[in-house]
């Protein structure tokens, strides 16, 4: 019975032990603490946390997370982009990279390689550019976005197949406002065709709003876009403009919403001040 | 015939006050004076009435054209004259409709003024500038773009946090209970705003909106965690996630955050 009695008692021991190793052993423990680090963008204290782990356990299975995690605190840091953009790339070819973080990787490169070029590293532009062809669509739709940003108009250009592809064949109405948008800042006329080729039956086609102070000859403020941009374009009007319209008693969006429902063309709201607001519905 | 050197439009601008004051009593002087000229000035006056008359009949009626309208009817109109049938003008009389004219002078007047009338309202009306409609090119300045984007920044940023919001009540609520949705759903989710997150990332600091930054920051390393996720999450790793977002308050982080961005949309 004793000896039951203590075969028993060491097993419980040893479960508890074991169970308390599964639970937190000391590469886990000290991974934990790292993302706690990341989380609170404690960059360089997490940094050198997760440094510790890659030197002192480089079989654990979160030596390879640790590199994306460093990556992050790279990133965060300031200043060391460039290393930051060699551990997430190192972090990408680890075979047990996980997929979630491999897209965050990926992303955060893009990310980086478009700081890096708009602060004078020309060839940066390149991690974004081979991105373009991307397997993965939300990598390859990214560095579009990204690429549409960049101040040279004619390697912004290329970014302009992937985002008409996106308005031809997304429905996800947040990307298709960004595509749409980053179409209309780099290239217009792309932007026109790829709306002309898939007309929405039974609503507008365009939006067109004119501003005039008193007396000019030209208008103050022009805008063509696409209808599908109409609620995101009123939203964006300048918030005095808005701002003195709702004094005179006009909500924008209600007008404008009256109007294509109505199907008249045009309105034209003349102010106290003489400014005149001209809005087509086409 | 009048043998004073007198012309009509001399008259005219007598009898219109057009005239400076010492040539008005001169010509007064005259009129009073000369049968001749007094007949003159009678024909004249008389001509004038007439004009202010029809000058009143075209202003009645430019103001009854609907004008925002009437480029769509005359093409309406002339699209529809041209899908008729030709007819045959006749050919004795090709100035016929002309003819008609001559036959009612005021009706002649009329036409006439409504044409000047359309024209000088034409061009009122297209001050101050020109009508875009034939401007069908798409176009909006950098400036007008960025606050678009702005826009956009704050209405996902909200639409993130609401969506966050839901998927860490569900990861909580399913600690709560011992079960509840299925983890690789919960994955897909968190996955899906990840990648929202990226576009987020570059707009949120572009437009310096801190506050929302560091909250979608932290949910992020969240649903980096969430996302790993590839079986049942064990009941001891929720409620981990779940001491970790009460003691860091963060679902009321996110609320204060939303009616912030609530109150600038």
């Amino acid at each position: 019975m004793k000896k039951l009695t203590v075969l028993i008692g060491l097993f419980v021991v040893l479960s508890l032990g074991s169970g308390l190793y599964a639970q937190t052993t000391p590469d886990e423990s000290l991974f934990r603490e790292a993302k706690l680090l990341v989380y609170d963008k404690s960059w360089a204290a997490a940094l050198i946390k997760l440094d510790d782990l890659r030197e002192k356990f480089p079989d654990s299975p979160y030596a390879g997370q640790a590199l994306f995690y460093k990556g992050e605190c790279l990133s965060g840091l300031g200043g060391r982009e460039r290393d930051a953009l060699r551990a997430y790339k190192d972090y990408i070819r680890l075979a047990d990279a996980k997929p979630s973080l491999v897209e965050e990787s990926e992303g955060s490169i893009i990310d980086l390689a478009f700081g890096l070029y708009e602060s004078g590293d020309v060839p940066a532009i390149g991690d974004i550019e081979r991105r373009l062809g991307h397997d993965n669509k939300v990598i390859r739709y990214y560095a579009a976005y990204k690429l549409s940003l960049v101040s040279d108009k004619k390697a912004a250009a290329k970014a302009v197949p992937i985002l008409s592809r996106i308005i031809e064949t997304e429905k996800d109405p947040e990307l298709l406002d960004r595509a749409r948008i980053a179409l209309l800042r780099i290239s217009p006329e792309s932007l026109k065709s790829v709306e002309d080729r898939k007309p929405a039956p039974g609503s507008p086609r365009m939006l067109k709003i004119r501003i005039w102070d008193k007396g000019s000859k030209e208008p103050v403020f022009s805008l063509n876009i696409p209808w599908a941009l109409a609620d995101l374009a009123l939203g964006a009007l300048d918030e005095d403009d808005r701002a003195e319209l709702r004094k005179k008693g006009y909500d924008l969006n209600k007008i404008v919403n009256e109007l294509a429902k109505s199907k008249e063309s045009i309105l034209r709201i003349v102010g106290d001040d003489g400014s005149v607001i001209e809005i087509w519905i086409e | 015939m009048n043998k004073c050197a007198l012309t009509k439009a001399e008259w005219a601008d007598f009898l219109s006050g057009d005239l400076e004051e010492e040539r008005r009593k001169t010509m007064a002087e005259h009129i009073d004076k000369c049968p001749d000229c007094r007949a003159e000035a009678g024909q004249v006056e008389r001509l004038l009435k007439e004009t202010a008359a029809v000058k009143a009949e075209i202003r009645q009626a430019v103001a009854s054209v609907n004008w925002e309208a009437l480029p769509a009817t005359i093409a309406d109109r002339a699209f529809a004259a041209s899908r008729k049938p030709e007819r045959a003008l006749p050919a004795a009389r090709p100035w016929g409709w002309f003819a008609a004219l001559r036959m009612k002078p005021a009706l002649a007047g009329l036409a006439a003024g409504l044409v000047v009338g359309a024209a000088a309202m034409y061009f009122a009306l297209k001050a101050p500038g020109p009508r875009p409609g034939q401007d069908t090119g798409y176009y909006a300045s950098g400036e007008f773009l960025d606050r678009a984007e702005l826009t956009m920044a704050r209405r996902n940023t909200l639409d993130y946090l609401e969506k966050s919001q839901y998927v860490l009540l569900d990861v909580f609520e399913s600690a709560g209970e011992g079960g509840g949705t299925p983890a690789p759903f919960r994955s897909e989710q968190a996955r899906d705003l990840l990648s929202k997150k990226k576009y987020l990332n570059a707009q949120l600091e572009r437009f310096q909106m801190a506050k929302a930054k560091a909250i979608c920051d932290q949910i992020e390393m969240l649903f980096l965690e969430l996302a790993q996720i590839s079986d049942v999450l064990p009941a001891a790793e929720l409620g981990r996630i779940r001491g970790f977002v009460e003691e860091r308050q963060l679902l009321l982080k996110i609320n204060l955050v939303k009616k912030e961005l609530q109150s600038e949309i």
